[in-house]
């Protein structure tokens, strides 16, 4: 849903000038699939164990009554992202100037929060 | 209909069908992560970026200096298709 609404101003925010990138803990084939059946016009980054994640401080671990709970629906992280960490970044949406610098987070502890692309891009604006 | 719009309806409709101790555990968790303090000690605004490499769906390495280079970047973490 949330890619399927940033796929949706892709053309805007190319159109600022600017890149945008979605980073999964999930495999590159299931990234492919996935970026292919949704047409996302963007590039999906595969980050094994969620490294990254944790480089920019959002990688965290579930805990093991819901690891249990997630197994028993077939939600099986260590086969979609490859590895058996259980960990999952927190949802985040960053805008990173052209020199690297941060200056926009919108990150929530509740993965049922994400931030509304269309703030997304009046943000972008401002950074410009 | 807006993002938040849409993802309160399929929430919506995942409360009726998940069991109330399974909605227990999911809701104990994000509690927990919330008062973790996790989200006060993530990447702040105006911190230099972390350099990466990463492979995108194409097997391709992409680095963030190579992302940044014609202008700024919408970065977002995403969970799974699941």
């Amino acid at each position: 849903m949330e890619l399927d609404a940033l796929n949706a101003l892709i053309d805007e925010i190319s159109g600022l000038g600017a890149t945008l990138v979605a980073v999964s803990p999930q495999a590159a084939d299931i990234n492919k699939a996935f970026r292919e059946e949704k047409k996302l016009r963007f590039d999906i980054l595969s980050d094994p164990g969620n490294a990254v994640a944790h480089q920019y401080g959002i990688r965290h671990r579930l805990p093991d009554d819901l690891t249990a709970l997630y197994t028993k629906f077939g939600i099986n992280l260590p086969e979609f992202n490859g590895d058996d960490s259980w960990t999952l970044p927190m949802p985040a949406c960053l805008i990173i100037d052209a020199a690297g610098v941060v200056r926009h987070t919108d990150i929530n502890a509740d993965y049922t929060i994400r931030p509304e692309p269309t703030d997304t891009l009046a943000a972008l604006k401002t950074v410009l | 209909m807006t993002l938040q719009e849409k993802m309160d309806a399929y929430k919506k409709d995942f409360l009726t069908k998940v069991p109330k101790e399974a909605l227990k555990v999911i809701h104990r968790a994000t509690e927990q992560l919330a008062n973790s303090g996790l989200v006060e000690q993530a990447i702040q605004v105006g911190s230099a970026a972390p350099q990466f490499t990463l492979k995108n769906s194409s097997g391709e390495a992409q680095s963030l200096s190579g992302l940044l280079a014609n202008g700024p970047m919408v970065l977002t973490f995403y969970r799974g298709k699941w």
